[in-house]
């Protein structure tokens, strides 16, 4: 929406970081849909994945994410993801 | 046929619990918990997670921790036992990690500073300790490393090559599996609590433990171990498969070959990690095969925390000692069984009456071992399960210069193979998907199976994987270990870590071809290749079952010249390697591959007196075979050409040599891609003109041998049916 919103910068930038980080095959950041499944869907991100996000989402934002219940919350899909680390980030209490 | 009794005449034991069997099993019957938080190097949060670290442990010498703890178990296992043991087979994964760390991280440059790196040098150390004069093996399947050696001891006395082995598992503490199992979200913050209902993951422990084994007289009795089995998920990385079909297939195996059935079992040993996951799948596994009623069963990984690739021999030992002393360990850690694992463990240690324990083994890659230990009940002692030697059914190899036949025909022209595939060229043919995470090793490893299967022309893919590499994916190692450093030791990757154990390779294959089937990777430098037909030789077996016997090694541009004195003596970096699908037996026409010499322990004078005299001495190496392929490893050059010129001398050998490592570059496994180049040459039934100055040279029925020379000579007999 507009540029004041963080969520929006956000979803843009975590989209090439994961497209990155994860070297997935044959997808544009833009393909990873904001409110689709992140896990088990057409990207075929699996567990091992989720936790190589996790280490990033804490190296680059200072956000943890350090067990499997709130990890299964957050991975939901990238919007929800966005969100948590808005929420929580060093940055955004600053 | 019925092979001996193999009877435990030593064992030695040393863990966070204690050192030697009567500590370990005082504190195991006190329901001490001997977990408590890392104090071996400081961590950055300042809050250290609870190990398994064996504290005050004294360091002479310039050995790694991993070394100075197989040392002591292997000193307790032969104390007062007579003579060496004829052969050492030891699993373990970290090697002299602890070590390389710090050498890593203060940026050291000097190979020498690495020479205890590889896991095989732990069993070297060892086999040189004892005066073992070999074979010497090093397996490293991850945390089934200990129980796998075991069962690999086991073949090796059943099948006559040898009657007393020294076995056993270990591996010391070390950054690599502290920082690599807490970036997998894996650790319980308060310590393991297998099988809890509050379980929160595993406790990452070291230790080691070694047991003699030896041909027993049948008409004594001692507590053997009375079988074993091994499988493979073939379903992930990490995650063991949620039904634990592969735990099932394991500990079925493993009661078949005792000759037992469930119901003879007093004793369940879990594997009992702690994790959800694990402890999940192995009580439905544990359910399917004991139906009717369960003996008692339990976890000492609460108590000690989980000690990787020795933890199947730590538990070998404990087992034996509860049927020694007729008693069993308790849970430690357990408040309240979680209802959804549906089994009752044991809370607390207990008297009862043991004659036979199944202890399980599990690891990554869906490596499964499980091992009976106990007294016999019956005459049942199964004889050898391998059949050599191995039939060849199809082949491959990889180089500098291209995919399977792009090597061999430029082999052949005897032109130069040597380089490095682009990583991108080396997957060309494999689902883009499956290697996106993929570096060197494990994509060389794929494109050989794929290959190799494909030129089998079989439908039925092999369902047992025997790997050989002689260091391992270092690719992943060095960027986990950078990575970590570069980060103040605060992000470890998971992906690295999982990528960085030697059987990740071998466990993508098993996935990618659903090789449910024994999975079994050694290592120890130019022999791994050697090592794994071996171990082929021993385990493969079944009426139809094909089995893939693989060498592969990568080149990494900063860690290989520290390791490999090869690599740093090369002209150019290469790497590659060779695959064969084999089947057991002497069934059909067709090209045969046998190992028929390997000792495996490093620099032993009249080694090649002892090659010449295992292939028959002068008359039988002329009669059967027409060539020679002789690997020369550039570090070992001036002592590779003399041992060249002294088999020649004693075998009369006048026939082609071919000096291959001029044409494969040198990586540890380039005797891989020998070893398809002679049974291409055996089948074709000449040897290139190319290759041997002039016309093509008619074999006439003959085969070829494939020589390892330097510090470690081997020798494997290729021959037509």
């Amino acid at each position: 929406m507009s540029e004041t919103n963080p969520g929006t910068w956000l979803i843009e930038e975590l989209r090439l970081k994961i497209v990155d980080l994860l070297d997935l095959i044959d997808i544009r950041p833009e393909e990873i849909d904001p409110d689709g499944p992140l896990l088990g869907g057409d990207l075929e991100i699996d567990s091992i994945d989720v936790l190589e996000m996790v280490m990033m989402i804490e190296k680059d934002y200072g956000v943890r994410i350090d067990n499997r219940e709130i990890g299964e919350k957050v991975f939901v899909n990238l919007r929800a993801l966005a969100a948590y680390i808005a929420e929580n980030s060093r940055e955004s209490c600053g | 046929m019925t092979g001996p009794p193999i009877i435990i005449s030593g064992v030695g034991i040393v863990s966070a619990l204690g050192t030697g069997p009567a500590e370990t099993r005082k504190a195991l019957q006190t329901g001490w918990v001997a977990t408590r938080p890392l104090s071996l190097f400081p961590t950055p949060d300042d809050r250290p997670l609870p190990v398994g670290e064996i504290r005050n442990l004294p360091m002479p010498g310039v050995f790694p921790r991993t070394h100075v703890i197989t040392r002591m178990a292997a000193r307790q296992a032969l104390e007062g036992v007579g003579p060496a043991p004829d052969a050492v087979v030891l699993g373990t994964t970290t090697g002299g990690m602890s070590t390389t760390e710090r050498l890593i991280r203060q940026g050291v440059g000097d190979p020498q500073a690495y020479r205890f790196h590889s896991p095989a040098s732990v069993s070297q150390n060892i086999a040189q300790m004892c005066g073992c004069r070999g074979p010497v093996l090093t397996v490293s399947t991850a945390c089934s490393s200990g129980a796998v050696a075991i069962k690999i001891a086991l073949e090796l006395i059943r099948n006559g090559k040898a009657r007393r082995v020294l076995v056993g598992g270990t591996d010391g503490l070390s950054r690599l599996t502290y920082y690599g199992f807490s970036s997998l979200q894996l650790i319980d913050p308060k310590g393991a609590r297998p099988l809890d209902l509050d379980r929160r993951g595993m406790t990452v422990a070291e230790g080691a433990a070694m047991l003699l084994i030896e041909a027993g007289d049948p008409r004594k009795t001692g507590i053997e171990i009375l079988g074993a089995g091994l499988s493979c998920d073939a379903f992930h990385p990490t995650s063991p498969h949620p039904d634990g079909a592969g735990a099932l297939a394991a500990m079925s195996s493993a009661l078949d070959d005792a000759g037992l059935t469930d119901q003879d079992i007093d004793y369940i040993n879990l594997h009992g990690t702690g994790t959800a996951d694990n402890d999940l799948s192995e009580a439905r596994a544990v359910r399917s095969l004991f139906r009717l009623a369960r003996p008692p069963l339990s976890s000492v990984k609460g108590a000690m925390g989980h000690s990787l690739a020795a933890a199947g021999a730590i538990e070998a030992v404990i087992s034996q000692g509860c049927v020694a002393g007729q008693w069993v360990p308790g849970n430690s850690g357990l408040k309240t069984a979680d209802p959804a694992l549906k089994l009752k463990p044991l809370a607390r240690a207990q008297n009862a009456p043991v004659r036979t324990v199944l202890s399980n083994s599990f690891g990554f890659g869906g490596n499964n071992a499980s091992v009976v230990i106990g007294r016999s009940t019956s005459n049942h002692r199964p004889a050898a399960a391998g059949r050599r030697p191995l039939t060849v059914l199809g082949s491959a190899c990889i180089t500098g210069a291209g995919h399977a036949d792009q090597t061999y025909n430029r082999f052949a022209a005897g032109k130069s193979c040597q380089g490095m595939l682009p990583a991108a060229e080396i997957a060309r043919y494999l689902p883009p998907k499956q290697v996106r995470r993929l570096r060197r090793l494990p994509r060389l490893a794929l494109a050989l199976a794929q290959q190799a299967h494909l030129d089998s022309g079989r439908k039925g893919m092999p369902q047992s994987i025997f790997l050989g590499t002689g260091w391992g994916a270092l690719s992943e190692t060095h960027r986990f270990l950078t990575g970590l450093f570069d980060s103040g030791e605060k992000f470890p990757s998971p992906t690295d870590f999982i990528g960085s154990v030697h059987n990740a390779p071998a466990g993508q294959i098993a996935m990618m071809t659903g090789a449910t089937g024994a999975n079994v990777t050694t290592t120890g430098g130019n022999c791994s290749f050697e090592q794994a037909l071996m171990v082929a030789g021993l385990l493969a077996g079944g009426e139809t079952k094909n089995a893939l016997v693989l060498g592969v090694d990568e080149t990494h541009e900063h860690f290989s010249r520290l390791l490999d004195p090869s690599c740093t003596a090369a002209q150019a970096p290469s790497d590659g390697g060779g695959a064969l699908v084999v089947g057991p037996g002497l069934e059909g026409h067709g090209v045969c591959i046998d190992l028929a010499f390997y000792s495996g322990v490093i620099r032993c004078k009249g080694l090649i007196t002892e090659l010449v005299n295992a292939l028959g001495r002068p008359q039988r190496i002329n009669t059967r075979f027409g060539f020679v392929l002789a690997g020369i490893p550039a570090g070992d050059r001036p002592q590779g050409a003399g041992q060249l010129h002294r088999f020649r001398e004693l075998s009369g050998f006048n026939g082609p040599v071919i000096d291959y490592r001029k044409l494969t570059g040198e990586f540890a496994s380039a005797s891989a891609v020998a070893a398809v180049a002679a049974v291409r040459f055996t089948a074709a039934g000449h040897i290139p003109g190319a290759l041997c100055g002039g016309e093509d040279r008619r074999l006439k029925g003959k085969g070829g041998l494939v020589l390892g020379l330097g510090s470690c000579p081997t020798a494997m007999e290729v021959a037509r049916r």
